[in-house]
């Protein structure tokens, strides 16, 4: 018989399952724009060989008594058109399936992710490498690469080593991690979502879509220009964005009423200062916040009032000490000997507690280098995530920024509001909606 | 493309209002990077509903004959065409929520069927045919049952293992049947109990390796 590998959910992971609902999926897309209609064979030809590279996407996702665990599959991806709405459902409990889909529609290829298998950066890298070998099957005459594999590694910062067994779903490691001795900080494989104590903040309300998808609104622009109004303000580009949003939401709801703070969670990717080269969920979160109403609150001050907070929130050693906390709750004999189902409900519980401590979710993949000559093939990219709040998504290439906004309600006043903040002030913004209302649709068939 | 003089923003795909203000939007429709899926809310939704009526109408119906007269007397043979109908319901929508692991599936229809006999036989008089023949009957055959399927159409050890295991944990059950005397012929609980241990030894004796890797598995703290 042949034995599959598992390996144990760690609860960072977990947690995704437990927060899923049927508005939010916890599934993600990333999305690469080609400089021509995507051939469906090529990718094809392209999937399989990337889906051989990385173990970790084999795995199937099932229920024990006491931990979900991924265990290895024979299943193949197979690349479709884009036929579902935008992050739908790729988990379902009685029809175990791979945890990811690729799908293309004219010139995007587009990877969805169910989070508990892979955070934004593991999936890149799986996107980089499937883009890089599709465009070398497309380019054959070209002088490309032979070797795609690992591409990415070297491309992307915080790659480091060409260690593609770390992509594997290896028992031992990930046994060793949680059962071994050795100081969980020196290899810390899990990320934790915030665990503090958290006041509450403004909730954005709104009417849920029809069939509970997600709304998703893309905005392209130069990143040189935005880059440029963050840099005046003496501020990074992520938390430019934040005040931005901050503020958006603060017009588009007409003012916050009782509650005057609005907060955001900024997840921080952990492999920049942790080297790791596994896909697997590695990032922990960094809540901000603002309270309108005490001094100016231009986007240049909350900005810089965001960034102060920021930064010594994202230091390696703050950020080790709350992984090490999480990691410390995790393996307590407590938690261990709870059957799954009750774990999810105080999973739940702890999410709905965190949640009402949330205005926002505000992440940031930051800029992508693809290896040349595949960078030239590709045009922009983006991503967007499920979401239970309204969320923000950022992520530049070949000059170009994509803010995505996505949450599960079918108003976009808040982000009008963003745009127009933008284009005020010269920025060339282009938005591409997806269609969430009957009258969106019925608009669209009178064409 | 498509432009909001509102938001002077460009517009991608055929919108005829800006999806941010609903200004109408002038300029040539392009191609927008995500697909118009028509809405599917319908279909989800009556299913569910669907599948929580059933079981409250299926539950309803069983506690509701605990408020007629037990026997035949009272409504006689129309409670056993009331009990076929609700129980014939429960194992459509059991198959209708199927769930792609057979083993699991047997465990489930077993202890359902089990427990109907049981209680069928309770509400007619307490005749005793269901622990001497419905019950042994129905393990005894479900564990042959598993057997073949899971050879027949090769399913991996791993996927049924336990359940099958449980299945034949199940068939054990009889013997208990036997030893306090609570059936009125021994024979299909004695085969039933026979098969079972073999059964059982087989597992023991061919897979005790995997059923303990996947009870590790499973159990895993
Ligand atoms: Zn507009």
């Amino acid at each position: 018989m042949t034995r599959r590998n598992w390996v144990r959910l760690d609860n960072a992971s977990n947690i995704f399952l437990a927060a899923r609902s049927e508005t939010d999926s916890k599934v993600f897309r990333i999305s690469a724009e080609m400089d021509h209609e995507i051939d469906p064979e090529l990718l094809q030809t392209a999937l399989d060989t990337t889906y051989d590279r990385y173990s970790l996407y084999h795995a199937v996702l099932r229920r024990a008594i006491f931990w979900y665990y991924l265990q290895d599959s024979d299943l193949r991806p197979e690349v479709t058109t884009d036929n579902q709405y935008t992050c739908a459902e790729i988990y379902d409990a009685r029809r175990p399936g791979l945890l990811f889909r690729v799908v293309y529609h004219h010139r995007r290829i587009n990877l969805e992710v169910f989070h508990a298998l892979s955070d934004g950066t593991g999936a890149l890298w799986f996107l980089t490498d499937l883009v890089a070998e599709y465009t070398r099957l497309r380019y054959r005459q070209q002088d490309l690469p032979e070797n795609t594999d690992t591409a990415q590694l070297t491309a992307q910062p915080g790659g480091g080593a060409e260690d593609t067994q770390a992509r594997e779903l290896t028992t031992d490691s990930f046994r060793h991690y949680f059962r071994g001795k050795q100081r969980p900080t020196e290899h810390p494989k899990t990320s934790s979502p915030s665990m503090s104590p958290t006041k509450t903040a403004y909730r954005v309300k709104g009417t849920r879509t029809p069939d509970s998808r997600t709304r998703a609104v893309e905005l392209t622009m130069p990143v040189k220009d935005v880059l440029a109004l963050a840099r005046a303000e003496e501020i990074s580009l992520t938390m430019y964005l934040t005040a931005l949003f901050f503020e958006s939401i603060r017009c588009a709801a007409d003012g916050l009423g009782k509650s005057r703070t609005l907060a955001a969670t900024v997840p921080v990717n952990l492999r920049q200062f942790f080297p790791s080269v596994s896909p697997r969920n590695f990032f922990a979160t960094v809540r901000v916040e603002h309270t309108y109403g005490n001094g100016p609150d231009d986007i240049g001050t909350v900005g810089r009032a965001l960034d102060r907070q920021f930064r010594p929130k994202a230091t390696p050693e703050a950020l080790e000490k709350k992984v090490r906390r999480y990691a410390k709750f995790e393996r307590s004999p407590m938690l261990r000997i709870v059957p799954r189902p009750i774990k999810d409900v105080v999973l739940r519980v702890i999410n709905w507690v965190n949640n009402r401590g949330l205005s926002v979710s505000v992440s940031n993949l930051g800029r992508v280098i693809l290896p040349e000559p595949v960078e030239s093939h590709v045009g922009r990219m983006g991503f967007h995530v499920s979401a239970v709040r309204p969320q923000m998504c950022a992520m530049s290439h070949a000059g170009l920024l994509t803010v995505s906004f996505t949450s599960p309600f079918v108003e976009t006043d808040h982000i009008r509001e963003f745009v127009r903040m933008l284009t005020s002030q010269g920025v060339d913004v282009s938005v591409a909606a997806t269609r969430v209302t009957e009258a969106e649709f019925a608009e669209d068939s009178e064409i | 493309m498509k432009h909001c003089t509102q938001c002077t923003a460009q517009i991608e795909g055929d919108w005829q209002h800006c999806p941010l203000c609903e200004t109408p939007t002038p300029g040539e429709p392009s191609h927008s990077p995500f697909p118009a899926i028509p809405l599917n809310y319908s279909r989800r939704r009556v299913v569910r509903i669907l599948f929580f009526s059933s079981i409250a109408v299926i539950l309803g119906s069983f506690a509701a004959q605990l408020l007629l007269e037990r026997g035949s007397a009272s409504i006689g043979s129309l409670r056993s065409v009331w009990l076929g109908v609700i129980t014939m319901w429960l194992l459509v929508v059991m198959a209708a929520r199927n769930q792609r692991n057979i083993a699991k599936n047997t465990v489930t229809l077993v202890l359902l069927v089990g427990l109907i006999c049981v209680y069928w036989d309770y509400l007619t008089g307490w005749h005793g045919w269901a622990l001497s023949y419905a019950v042994p009957i129905v393990c005894g055959t479900s564990i042959l049952a598993l057997l073949i399927t899971v050879r027949v159409l090769r399913t991996e050890v791993g996927e049924h293992i336990v359940y099958s295991g449980l299945t034949v944990l199940l068939g054990l059950a009889p013997i208990g049947f036997l030893v306090f005397g609570w059936v009125t012929t021994p024979i299909p609980s004695a085969i039933c109990g026979a098969i079972s241990i073999i059964a059982l030894v087989m597992l023991q004796v061919f897979r005790g390796a995997d059923v303990r890797h996947e009870l590790a598995k499973r159990l895993d703290l």
